[in-house]
């Protein structure tokens, strides 16, 4: 095997490699023999066929699977013997070699960009605030009037009197169009809100002042975007019967709220929203300090990112952009923005990406920090609980795609780095109020 | 008594369309391939060619020279078909022996 170097400009690398012919035709014959053990032609035995008939029958096949084995081969020594990583997968051309004849030694062209040279970041004078902020009684307490006011209760009111706003009115009805009742609009003991949402427009309205045991026939219009396409945007009349009246009641919060819930007391309730809560900040907290972290590292990024690379990431994010634009769904920043602008801060974007992705795994690789299969397996049952009763699926899923599971241990391993490297930086703690903690919103790098 | 030189006469005249009905295919085994070495070639030929023809045929199709032709005629088998007897065909294989130097490339497509 041969190799010059024909280009070394940056990170671009570009090599021209002869295999000689005698090397690959003892590979062909190699092969050939090889196939002759195993084919059955019929008027010869097993194994006795002569290397010529196989090689009339299966020459052009080997010669294409052996060249490919010898570009491939070569460029590995290649890659191996010069200490290269590349960015991406070399891209090969080639040159000569490819006839069937397997006469003419095999040259072809290697381009690829390597990775730069990242030189170790030295993290300890990496200085980042962790902000911390603590549940208040205040915050839990508004958290318990949520729950109190979701688990509202509904007494039945025994005066019989005009319904008001805020009551509930228990009434049977029957929806006709045109004067025929049409399919689902007739039901029993429905607890209708009046001022509540959920029903047609007008419909809980005009029932407002209806005592019980009154009737009543009401006329309502279906908004346009009903669900029921035969019903939207028709008149119908509903012929109301009032059956009953319900007050809501606000529930208290004690003790008797959290046995209803199905704890012990109330002070378990405040617990467990307490550490809800301080789980909410901590992740909050997490996000913020990965992200200065992240703003930190990429000013100490020097090196040159590979242009495959970063063209590949752009087009991804671009793409994005588009489907976006296309939806009309593009961030209000952008709006103002012409193509040329919106493209370079995009591009600017890929290329802190890519720069960020690399260095962090530099550190990762320079420090050992490997994805068990433990924590693989974990990301997996974390995903598959993501699909609720199916989650069989999802791991036979994750078993048969290997690369699905390789998507999983990307951000596993970022998280790992990022938290190695938090471990070596200076960290301040500072107290800060939730408020202030939700202030920036993370982005999304 | 049979006219070996009447035959041999005709079989000289043979057209080049006679020559492929004559030579029907390339007999290709492992015994085929051994023979190889002392320089004979097996054909599948026509039932009833006779061996001048045979020479006259390989020698006019293929631009050698043919020393000498062997025959024989496999009988083909008895054999059933849902319950009936079918003949398989007879074949008529053709053992031909060239001259010294000479071979045929019976992979190649004949013009």
């Amino acid at each position: 095997m041969q190799v010059t170097e024909t280009l070394s400009d940056g990170l671009k690398r570009g090599f021209t490699v002869t295999v000689p012919a005698g090397e690959l035709e003892s590979k062909r014959t190699a092969r050939l023999k090889e196939m002759g053990q195993s084919m059955s032609l019929p008027g010869f035995r097993p194994g006795k066929v002569p290397l010529s008939l196989v090689t009339q029958r299966y020459g052009a096949a080997v010669q294409g699977e052996v060249l490919e084995q010898a570009v491939s081969d070569a460029t590995r020594t290649l890659l191996e013997e010069r200490n290269l990583r590349p960015a991406l997968q070399p891209r090969v051309d080639l040159v000569s070699g490819a006839e069937v004849d397997g006469k003419a030694d095999l040259e072809f062209k290697v381009e690829m960009e390597v990775l730069p040279e990242i030189a170790q970041p030295d993290l300890s004078d990496l200085a980042l605030t962790r902000l911390k902020a603590t549940a208040d009684a205040e915050t839990v307490d508004k958290a318990l009037k949520d729950i109190a006011s979701r688990q509202r209760n509904f007494v039945t009111v025994e005066e019989i009197r005009p319904a008001a706003h805020g009551d509930v009115v228990v009434v049977d009805f029957v929806g006709k169009l045109d004067g025929v009742p049409f399919e689902g609009g007739t039901a029993d003991d429905v607890n209708v809100e009046i001022g509540g949402a959920g029903f047609i427009p007008g419909f809980a309205e005009q029932i407002e002042g209806l005592s019980p045991g009154e009737e009543k026939v009401i006329t309502v219009t279906f908004p346009a975007d009903y669900s029921a396409e035969a019903l939207a945007g028709k008149e119908a009349t509903f012929d109301i019967k009032a059956k009953g009246l319900k007050r809501p009641v606000d529930v208290e919060i004690d003790d008797e709220l959290a046995k209803k819930m199905g704890f012990e007391g109330l002070e378990q309730v405040r617990e467990l929203i307490t550490k809800q809560v301080e789980q909410e900040y901590e992740q909050l907290s997490r996000l913020r300090i990965k992200r200065e972290l992240l703003d930190a590292l990429s000013e100490k990024t020097d090196f040159e990112a590979p242009q495959g690379m970063v063209d590949a990431e752009f087009g991804q994010i671009w793409q994005r952009v588009e489907s976006d634009r296309k939806e009309g769904q593009l961030d209000e920043e952008d709006l103002g923005k012409d193509e040329e602008t919106l493209r370079a801060d995009y591009r600017k974007i890929a290329e802190r990406r890519v720069k960020l992705g690399l260095l962090l795994a530099e550190i990762g690789r320079a420090n050992a920090i490997t994805v068990s299969q433990d924590e693989m397996l974990q990301a997996i049952r974390a995903e598959a609980m993501r699909y609720q009763g199916q989650e069989q699926a999802v791991f036979d899923f994750f078993r048969k795609n290997p690369q699905a599971a390789e998507s999983l241990r990307g951000p596993i391993f970022e998280n790992k780095v990022v938290d190695y490297v938090i471990e070596l930086a200076t960290v301040t703690d500072k107290d800060v109020t939730p408020e202030e903690l939700a202030e920036i919103p993370p982005a999304d790098l | 008594m049979t006219n070996v030189l009447a035959i041999r006469k005709k079989a000289e005249r043979m057209s080049r369309e006679t020559m492929y009905d004559i030579v029907r295919a390339p007999l290709i085994t492992e015994k085929a391939t051994a023979l190889s070495e002392k320089n004979q070639v097996v054909f599948k030929v026509a039932i009833d060619a006779t061996k001048p023809e045979i020479k006259v045929a390989v020698e006019g199709l293929f631009g050698v020279k043919v020393l000498g032709v062997n025959t024989l005629v496999q009988k083909g088998k008895t054999k059933r078909f849902k319950g009936r007897p079918g003949q398989r065909s007879d074949v008529k294989k053709a053992f031909v022996q060239l001259a010294e130097g000479q071979s045929i490339d019976l992979t190649a497509k004949l013009v």
